[in-house]
């Protein structure tokens, strides 16, 4: 069975963007439209890592990361933002968030930042 | 508007428009829109901001470019502005959005964003806090129009006073 990566974005393009490039590499997707869905999706399906928007309606992305680290603590949580102000990247980072990268991205950079953080 | 307030605006949406539409944007004159009031276009994307820069950006462009450039994003031709083109459309415009707040933030001002709505609909106005500047942005795939109704805010005023 393949490890399985649940995408957390408000923007339909970008889950399906994003879904393209990781199902091509053998991952499975689980997918989630805002901070509360992915909570919820992460204590249900226990994914192999997360990948986190942060401006979402309802629960945006910070609190949920800070949310499912606590829950649990080993979940490895990418975010993938269009936010790349120092501020956010400290605050993703306190809630326990282990990487970061900005939109928009290259297909590689977010393969790298998976692989990476699925060995770590 | 300050400078420093639009720059960002202005070379964000070109990092972002190179990026994913592979393509060279080129601006237009920059305009000062007279009143506060916004009438939309066929297609509106309106993301608020708030922090030490607080109002609204509008992203207005016709159907017509928004169908090409969503294609161009998405890889693919789209005919029909479904749910995928819109949010496609949407999220180009929360891109450039982000992208300039974090210009902002290294000029000092600390800004965050709200997930974009779309406006559908030519004639509806929006009324906005402070006057818009209008900056005109042209790609091979269609025209965008950025209005920026941007201002600092009174906390950050009080900040540097």
């Amino acid at each position: 069975m393949g490890q399985t990566i649940l995408l957390v974005d408000d923007a339909l393009y970008m889950r399906t963007v994003l879904k393209k490039i990781l199902a091509a590499q053998g991952f499975d997707i689980l997918e989630a439209a805002n901070g509360a869905e992915a909570v919820a999706s992460c204590l249900e399906n226990n994914p192999d890592l997360v990948l986190m928007d942060i401006t979402m309606p309802e629960m945006d992305g910070i609190a949920a990361t800070k949310a499912i680290c606590e829950a649990a603590p080993d979940a490895k949580i990418v975010i993938c933002s269009a936010l790349g102000q120092q501020q956010m990247v400290v605050e993703a980072t306190t809630a326990g968030a282990s990487d970061y990268i900005t939109k928009p991205f290259q297909p590689d950079e977010v393969l790298a930042a998976v692989q990476r953080n699925l060995a770590a | 508007m300050r400078a420093e307030f639009f720059e960002p605006f202005v070379e964000g949406s070109f990092r972002v428009l190179r990026e994913v539409l592979s393509a060279e944007p080129e601006r237009g004159p920059l305009s000062l829109r007279s009143g506060k009031t916004f009438t939309t276009q066929e297609l509106t994307t309106l993301i608020g901001v708030n922090g030490d820069v607080e109002g609204v950006v509008l992203f207005a462009m016709s159907f017509n470019s928004a169908l090409k450039i969503a294609s161009q994003m998405m890889g693919d031709v789209v005919t029909e502005f479904d749910e995928m083109a819109a949010s496609a459309i949407n999220e180009l415009g929360n891109m450039i959005t982000g992208n300039a707040t974090t210009a902002l933030e290294q000029n000092g001002f600390e800004c965050d964003i709200t997930p974009p709505s779309l406006i559908q609909g030519i004639g509806n106005q929006i009324t906005t806090t402070t006057p818009a500047l209008l900056v005109p942005v042209s790609t091979r795939y269609g025209d965008i129009e950025m209005n920026l109704a941007l201002a600092e805010s009174a906390k950050s005023r009080a900040r540097a006073a």
